[in-house]
């Protein structure tokens, strides 16, 4: 653990600037306007960016480069093992058992894997059990989505102690097998290297810098769009026995995870909300925060368009996906295949705990001096008031009232606006 | 420099409106966030903006929201031309409501509004004549001692 946790770098992205023309398309698109263009080139504020990934998804040029563990980072482990998304069990069309892509990945030279929709359905009951103790303060919010938990703590601090103090089932997962196999294999933990098949390249950030932890229990992430190609041809080929059976180990509900309402499935309240999307996810936080929603037991937030098959690092087109999963959902069916004693000896242990609270990290405020804010804010009036408002982005901020704090913050100048320099020179 | 910085912002919301409401308070938390309120203030702030804008769309034709900031505090003033409050002890009663039945559908008239509201600012303050209309006047201190 921890051996390849890199301490300086904080996103999951980068902008490959060989490629961008700066076309501005990726900054309208950020929901948290983290992103200037600067000399004809994307430049993103690492402060304000919380690793959505709508960029990813908006850019024509293929310019935004998810970061991903890279294979000698991999195989600097003696021991390997892959810890797949159930998303995965959605990649491969509607006759691929998930026993079938699980021993494909085991082919390609993984010395173990592990179905994750199996601790889903664990996290579910950990879930259902601690909504059942604690009802002070509601809506208790999924902790599922990393992206989701750096929105709450940037943008909505006040929402940080909603968070259920549960860690997500890959996390869990790691935990279990990192003890599991050190003991049954005899290897030192540190040597066991634990790598999710993530649909997103946010996963990788919550690994590098976990929140509720010291450590990430995972050693690093492999997107499915790294991996498809593999198991693919693995797939075409394979008359072979299966490597996996895990057929009758999983259930519906672990699979569900893959989609938005799959947190709420497993559960038996019917007071739960999920919504997925950012704007919308945005928009439902809003509501929280203003009390609205008090009546409601747990939100399911998701950062991306029907969950995590909608992550920008999958293949399968995310409505054919979501289909998949539905069909695999009802497949395995909808009960429990977890041992409850197992479970509770586990929960009574705190094993899916939190280590540590979701802490505030407000988005910096325009002056640390309070008095000198309002005046900033006052300031951003006036130049607003000036501007144009047709946020044509030519000035390299996203929209107009943007620009405005940005030259108030001293990163622009009044004279990137093409409108003011034209007003000037009438004058 | 010597002139206490001071922001005043005023928001008008419309009687009936149930779409467009929540907007105001919803502004209103980013200019806070933008000043560097603390967390939990901005939240007291908007649960009250946001339950006194709905009283406002529920029960009056026409109102505004004003809104003043200084180093030291926050002024929340509501106003609004509308029935007005008959009884406003009764009104403050946890509980009361004389919200109609299509309002208790979409969630609202659980008589919390005004109590919360009061539980959330640091001073309250309510002025209503009947038939004319209600005003509100809330502060919420930025030093010392403030509400969890
Ligand atoms: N601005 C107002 N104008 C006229 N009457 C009001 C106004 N605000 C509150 N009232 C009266 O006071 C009562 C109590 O208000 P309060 O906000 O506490 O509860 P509510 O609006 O009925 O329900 P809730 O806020 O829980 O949805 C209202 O039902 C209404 O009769
Ligand atoms: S919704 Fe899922 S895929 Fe998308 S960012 Fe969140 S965890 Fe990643
Ligand atoms: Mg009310």
């Amino acid at each position: 653990m921890g051996k390849l946790k890199n301490k300086t770098f904080f996103h999951s992205i980068k902008i490959d600037h060989n490629r961008c023309i700066g076309c501005v398309q990726c900054m309208r698109y950020c929901p948290t306007k983290a992103i200037r263009v600067k000399n004809s080139k994307a430049i993103i504020n690492k402060e304000l960016c919380i690793d959505c990934g709508e960029c990813l998804r908006v850019c024509e040029q293929n310019a935004i480069v998810p970061i991903t563990t890279s294979s000698a980072d991999i195989n600097k482990f003696k021991y390997i093992v892959a810890l797949p998304s159930p998303v995965l069990f959605s990649q491969f069309g509607q006759n691929i058992m998930p026993d079938q892509i699980l021993s494909a990945l085991r082919a390609i030279g993984f010395d173990y894997v592990y179905d994750e929709a199996w601790m889903c359905e664990m996290t579910s009951m950990a879930i259902e059990k601690y909504l059942g103790e604690n009802r002070e303060q509601l809506p208790i919010i999924s902790s599922t989505c990393p992206v989701v938990v750096r929105l709450i703590q940037k943008l909505f601090p006040s929402l940080c102690k909603l968070i259920i103090p549960i860690e997500p089932p890959r996390e869990i997962a790691a935990k279990n097998l990192r003890e599991q196999l050190s003991q049954k294999h005899d290897l030192k933990k540190k040597d066991i290297g634990i790598f999710h098949i993530t649909p997103c390249s946010a996963k990788l950030v919550s690994i590098n810098h976990p929140e509720t932890m010291k450590y990430s229990h995972l050693d690093g992430a492999l997107s499915i769009q790294e991996i498809y190609n593999e198991i693919m041809m693995i797939l075409k080929k394979s008359t072979e026995p299966h490597l996996m059976d895990v057929q009758n180990r999983i259930s519906g509900i672990g699979i569900g995870w893959a989609i938005s309402g799959g947190e709420i499935r497993g559960l038996k309240s019917s007071l739960a909300v999920s919504v997925s999307g950012v704007h919308d996810t945005i928009r439902i936080l809003e509501d929280v925060e203003a009390g609205k929603l008090k009546n409601i037991e747990y939100l399911e937030c998701l950062i991306c368009p029907d969950g995590c098959v909608g992550g920008p690092l999958t293949v399968e087109n995310r409505f054919v996906a979501k289909s998949n999963a539905l069909r695999l959902i009802k497949t395995f069916g909808g009960k429990k295949k977890v041992d409850e004693n197992l479970f509770m000896n586990l929960y009574r242990r705190g094993f899916f705990s939190f280590e540590e609270e979701v802490k505030p990290k407000p988005f910096p405020a325009l002056d640390r001096n309070r008095s000198k804010a309002i005046k900033k804010i006052q300031q951003i009036d006036r130049i607003f008031k000036k501007l144009p408002k047709i946020d044509c982005g030519l000035c390299g901020s996203p929209d107009c009232k943007t620009f405005a704090e940005d030259v108030v913050r001293n990163e622009a100048k009044m004279e990137k606006c093409i409108f003011k320099k034209k007003c000037e020179r009438k004058k | 420099m010597s002139t206490v910085a001071v922001l005043s912002q005023t928001f008008n919301i419309k009687g009936g409106d149930f779409v467009n409401a929540g907007e105001p308070a919803c502004k209103i938390r980013n200019i806070l966030r933008e000043i560097g309120i603390n967390a939990n203030v901005i939240r007291r702030v908007a649960i009250a903006a946001y339950e006194a804008e709905m009283n406002v769309v529920m029960y009056a034709r026409q109102g505004e929201i004003r809104l003043k900031i200084t180093p030291h505090k926050i002024l929340l003033e509501i106003e609004d031309t509308g029935q007005g409050i008959e009884d406003i002890t009764l009104a403050m009663q946890p509980g009361y409501s004389t919200a109609t039945e299509e309002m208790r559908e979409m969630g609202f008239g659980a008589g919390m509004g005004l109590p919360n509201i009061k539980k959330n600012s640091d001073i309250f303050n309510i002025h209503s004549t009947h038939g004319k209309g209600t005003r509100l006047k809330l502060t919420f201190k930025l030093n010392g001692k403030t509400k969890k």
